[in-house]
């Protein structure tokens, strides 16, 4: 009965003994192996000739993506290692919206280096140390190589966004989508709050049918997912319209107590249909007294918001209604407009109206159709309607918009360019190289490799390119080291250039988050040295 | 009667079964081992991380991965079927929740202890020997640490030197080692704000992903993850703040089938209309207490929400629980649900409240609160391992500073005070006759295991340097410690290494305890499970 081994094996877990300093390497190993398989899943995505990838989820939903995060939320991942990369790449979409391919890629290479120099014998911490140094030094040569940027130069802006776009499936539309982006977010940029740009005030809303070339930028609202109600033959455009965004139901009176309507004769039953109407048409009147003309219902659980009867009456007074408004929309649809929710017919006087020039339904062709309101008062809001010819581009075209939208946010956040191309990551490694050289002993050692690492970017957008990424790394590196800082991989003539010339340019928050976030990562994967089974 | 010597009466139930004697010690020994061998790698500043991965299958998509380096997260969450190990973790819960911190350097303590005490076990010595033994060294390592201990208290810039200090210390074993700068002024700062309070419930931490450790800053005041009203001011000067819990929808009846009987729809829209008097009722009962911010527990309807919004106060809803009796506490409010004594009713006060934007969110954030020793730290990190891992570290740093501001004493780390405990444990050694002397002797072995284990963590020579330790501690030198980053003795002067007192005592103490209790069991004895009803 004595189980003296038990206890041991209840977390040793595969009852296989390993003596501590074997399990702790083997561990380490198998983390490094892990998360660097994720790096590796995602590589050839990288950069404007990646591919993309088709991911089929388990309800049998097809993704066909080309950015990072996306691809690694899909993708769903086991290992605790791999699983933080995945985080990784979230943190970078959080933060910079861009890069987000990148930083994994970088923290790939990062581990292949702490697992080289892991071999010759470093102490993990010694390694987690420099890199960390490594990491602040490689941000302040950055910000040194970096151009600052005057957010009215609506040029550069939109070379900005056009270059993130260019590695996405919507690249083709990149010059149709870029300007959308820059000037998506200068609608929203607050002068008040000069810094940082909330981008819930971008409504982006998707509707399925024509192609990525009619997205377009709409000052104003538009609903895809409500539609103006026709079914009693209402309007379907107002010009100079008047709306007003109710909160209450257009339907017979209903209490939160139940009721029971006793009816003991016709007669009860005829009063009752007349007092229905009756009470539905005051409360119409009312309405079309404020001179409202178009009307928002919110969507209500708990009874109908509107009633036939009810519709009717309102296409009389010839007032528009859109009707299944969603309670989050509210606030940004009463920023939009300059209107008031009104929760109460008798609070719902003319000053709580809103104006737009024109609130009208469109036919946008195949089924479904939206309505659309424009010429709006209200400030800081904007709406970004995107329209593609089938699901999945749809969705990409929204993702990709996302992270334009992101870059210019970043550049908001932080007004510094910086060529693309791979050119930073190569400067980085030459002065992090020629920095590594002036430290003492494991340092050194440590910020060599981190040096080294860093050009696992260039050459992956050169493999991906279909060029000879050893040839174009060599090259790259001796027109580094001859001086020319903005050279980079020219993907598109297959060659290298000066990247400033072929303004491709991207945030300098891009790359300073994904090199600094991806290090923070490394630390993490490289201090642990034990899995535990835990309840 | 002849097979008497056989046959063993029954007398524990069938699945009960006992452990005796030699087999017992062993059991317990090993469990005790087997934990302290597993948590030592995590000691000190080169100490390493673990995985805690749940086990497939059982509720794993419940619990999350978990990378920590804090001994009482790992002993709380792995899987242990052996009594003495269980002893082991319940001290380092102990440890935890009296000072925080120290509680792997406990659990390693015990399981040295119980090391050497297997030893002197197997040269025949009576483990009540061993007891008394380690007890009278107890005695001596307390007075030793006594004397070496000092107090700074008086000099308010020398104690915030020395809480700097131990907040550095503390910080340096965990993930935020290489921040400590920065989480060290962040802890201190907000542990000097509750003015020796030491109520840990007013600093309240909160965790969004995105951005760097670096970025990490303290906030005065409160911080809600709610947002505003529509229409309603966004920021509000000298608030008078009312907590509720009320449901702001209907006060209805709660009997069921409760229902009213009319024969109109008139009637029907009069009980509407009365329901909505009652609320319109309730609100201006609310409005009556001079309020100019409502917070609910509970949701705030359409109805209510244009109420408040008409009187120009900022209703905040659906706050959830636990940050909503933090709130109250710190904004020195009662929480209402009847409105009914203005007079008596307790509200909160602070100076402004305004949305701000953390990372992609806008929160709320309550400043110049009627607490003023209230405080936030947001904690900002590439992924949510990153994220817990330094709540955790920081939640030790805030637990061991706030103990330090009540007991003020503090002696110096890096392995300096164990050198000075068991020097002086050993000097008793040679004075006491018998048997005894030989478990004393033991005593100061095991806290000589505490300086060797972090030197072995970081990969250096522990024999050489805790020798040369052991030498310059007899000669006097009590301040010499291990300088962790270049692998040698150094002087804890100098490199500002200090810890609690108080933490460091109840360590040896409960070490010494825990130790001493499983050393004097010789029998183990497992209870039948309890059965279930009916199975």
């Amino acid at each position: 009965m004595a189980q003296v081994s038990a206890p041991i094996q209840a977390w040793k877990g595969h009852g296989e003994q390993l003596s501590k300093n074997e399990k702790t390497k083997d561990v380490r190993r198998q983390n490094i192996v892990a998360a660097r398989a994720v790096a590796d899943a995602i590589r050839t995505s990288l950069g404007p000739r990646g591919m993309d990838k088709m991911i089929q989820d388990a309800k049998e939903g097809v993704v066909i993506t080309n950015d990072g995060a996306t691809i690694l939320k899909q993708m769903a991942v086991q290992h605790p290692t791999a699983k933080m990369l995945v985080e990784l790449s979230k943190a970078q979409d959080v933060e910079a919206g861009d890069g987000t391919t990148s930083v994994v890629v970088i923290a790939g290479a990062l581990l292949g280096a702490a697992e080289m120099l892991l071999n010759k014998g470093l102490h993990p911490q010694a390694i987690a140390e420099a890199f960390l140094q490594a990491s602040n030094k490689s941000v302040e040569i950055l910000r040194e190589m970096s151009t600052s940027v005057d957010l009215n130069d609506r040029d550069v802006l939109i070379k900005n966004a056009a270059t993130s776009l260019s590695s996405k499936v919507v690249s083709q539309n990149a010059a149709q989508l870029a300007p959308i982006a820059v000037d998506a977010v200068m609608k929203a940029l607050d002068p008040a709050n000069p810094d940082n740009v909330d981008l819930n005030d971008i409504r982006v809303v998707k509707k399925l049918g024509g192609t990525v070339d009619d997205t377009e930028l709409v000052e104003g609202l538009v609903f895809t997912q409500q539609k103006v109600v026709r079914s009693a033959g209402g309007r379907s455009f107002v010009k100079d319209a008047n709306v007003g965004l109710i909160q209450f139901c257009l339907s017979p009176p209903k209490t939160d107590i139940e009721n029971n309507i006793t009816i003991k004769d016709y007669q009860a039953m005829d009063r009752l249909l007349r007092e229905e109407r009756l009470i539905l048409a005051k409360m119409i009147k009312q309405i079309a007294a404020t001179g409202c003309n178009v009307l928002l219902i919110q969507k209500s659980i708990l009874r109908d918001a509107t009633t036939d009867m009810s519709l009717d009456y309102l296409a009389k007074a010839k007032i528009l209604v859109v009707q299944d408004i969603e309670r989050e929309d509210v606030e940004f649809i009463c920023r939009t407009l300059g209107c008031e929710p009104v929760a109460s017919l008798d609070a719902f006087t003319s000053d709580k109206l809103g104006h737009a020039d024109m609130v009208c339904e469109e036919d946008v062709g195949g089924e479904g159709k939206i309505a659309r309101v424009t010429g709006v008062k209200g400030k800081g809001t904007v709406s970004v309607l995107i329209r593609a010819s089938n699901q999945l581009t749809l969705d990409e075209a929204e993702r990709s918009l996302h992270d334009a939208l992101c870059v210019v946010r970043s550049l908001v956040k932080e007004k510094a360019l910086i060529p693309g191309g791979g050119a930073p990551e190569m400067e980085l490694s030459q002065k992090l190289n020629e920095w590594g050289r002036s430290l003492p002993g494991v340092q050194s050692l440590c910020v060599k490799a981190f040096a080294d690492a860093l050009e696992v970017i260039p050459y992956t957008l050169a493999e991906n390119a279909g060029l000879n990424p050893i040839e174009i790394v060599t090259e790259l590196r001796n027109r580094h080291a001859a001086g020319e800082k903005h050279a980079g991989v020219n993907v598109r003539k297959g060659a290298i250039s000066d990247i400033l010339e072929e303004n491709v340019l991207q945030p300098l928050l891009v790359n300073t988050s994904a090199v600094r976030l991806s290090t923070e990562a490394v630390m993490l994967i490289l201090k642990i040295d034990d899995m535990v089974l835990s309840r | 009667m002849a097979d008497r010597e056989g046959m063993m009466p029954q007398i524990l139930s069938e699945e009960a079964s006992e452990d005796k004697g030699d087999t017992a010690r062993m059991q317990t020994f090993v469990g005790a081992l087997a934990i302290g061998d597993l948590i030592k790698t995590t000691l000190g500043p080169k100490g390493m991380d673990k995985i805690l991965t749940p086990l497939p299958g059982e509720g794993s998509h419940l619990s999350k991965t978990t990378i920590t380096n804090d001994g009482a997260t790992i002993l709380k969450f792995i899987y242990v079927d052996n009594p003495a190990a269980k002893i082991l973790v319940d001290i380092s819960k102990t440890q935890d929740t009296m000072c925080g911190d120290g509680t792997t350097s406990v659990v390693v303590l015990a399981a040295e202890l119980l090391r050497e005490a297997e030893h002197l076990v197997s040269q025949r010595i009576h483990p009540q020997v061993i007891c008394q033994g380690f007890r009278e060294a107890l005695e001596i390592a307390r007075k030793t640490l006594d004397t070496i201990a000092f107090d700074h208290s008086s000099d308010t810039d020398a104690f915030r030197e020395d809480l700097l200090k131990i907040a550095k210390t503390t910080l340096s074993s965990k993930l935020l080692t290489h921040e400590k700068e920065h989480f060290a002024k962040l802890a201190v700062d907000a542990v000097l704000r509750l003015k020796g309070s030491g109520n840990l419930d007013l600093i309240q931490v909160l965790k969004k992903p995105g951005g760097t450790l670096h970025d990490s800053f303290l906030e005065e005041g409160f911080i809600l993850e709610k947002r505003i009203g529509v229409g309603q001011p966004k920021r509000m000067e000298d608030c008078k703040i009312m907590v509720a819990n009320t449901p702001m929808d209907t006060d209805k009846i709660k009997i069921y089938g409760a229902r009213v009987k009319v024969e109109s729809f008139e009637a029907v829209q009069a009980v509407e209309a009365a329901e909505k008097d009652k609320m319109k009722r309730k609100v201006d009962k609310i409005l009556a207490h001079g309020c100019n911010v409502f917070i609910n527990r509970q949701l705030i309807y359409n109805y209510p929400d244009q109420l408040f919004k008409q009187a120009g106060v900022m209703a905040i809803e659906h706050s959830d629980f636990d940050g909503m009796e933090r709130l109250a506490a710190v904004l020195g409010a009662d929480i209402v649900s009847t409105f009914d004594n203005p007079d008596k009713t307790k509200l909160g006060h602070c100076k402004t409240i305004h949305e701000m934007m953390i990372g992609e969110d806008k929160v709320i954030q309550f400043s110049g609160c009627e607490k003023g020793e209230s405080c936030t730290i947001v904690l900002r990190g590439a992924s949510t391992h990153v994220l817990d891992e330094a709540e955790r570290s920081l939640h030790d740093a805030l637990a061991v500073l706030s103990q330090t501001v009540k007991e003020t004493r503090v002696v110096w780390g890096g392995g300096s005070a164990e050198m000075a405990m068991a020097n002086a444990v050993d000097e008793l050694a040679r004075t006491v006759e018998g048997k005894k002397s030989l478990a004393i002797e033991a005593f100061a072995k095991a806290l000589r295991q505490i300086p060797t284990i972090i030197l072995d963590n970081g990969g250096y020579d522990s024999a050489e340097i805790v020798g040369q330790l052991r030498a310059l501690h007899t000669r006097g030198q009590t301040t010499k410690g291990i300088d962790i980053r270049n692998g040698t003795v150094g002087d804890m002067k100098d490199l500002g290494v200090l810890e609690s007192h108080k933490s460091k005592l109840s360590q040896i103490c409960a070490a010494a305890e825990g130790a001493e209790m499983i050393v004097r069991v010789d029998d183990v004895i497992r209870c039948a499970p309890r059965r279930r009803e009916g199975v």
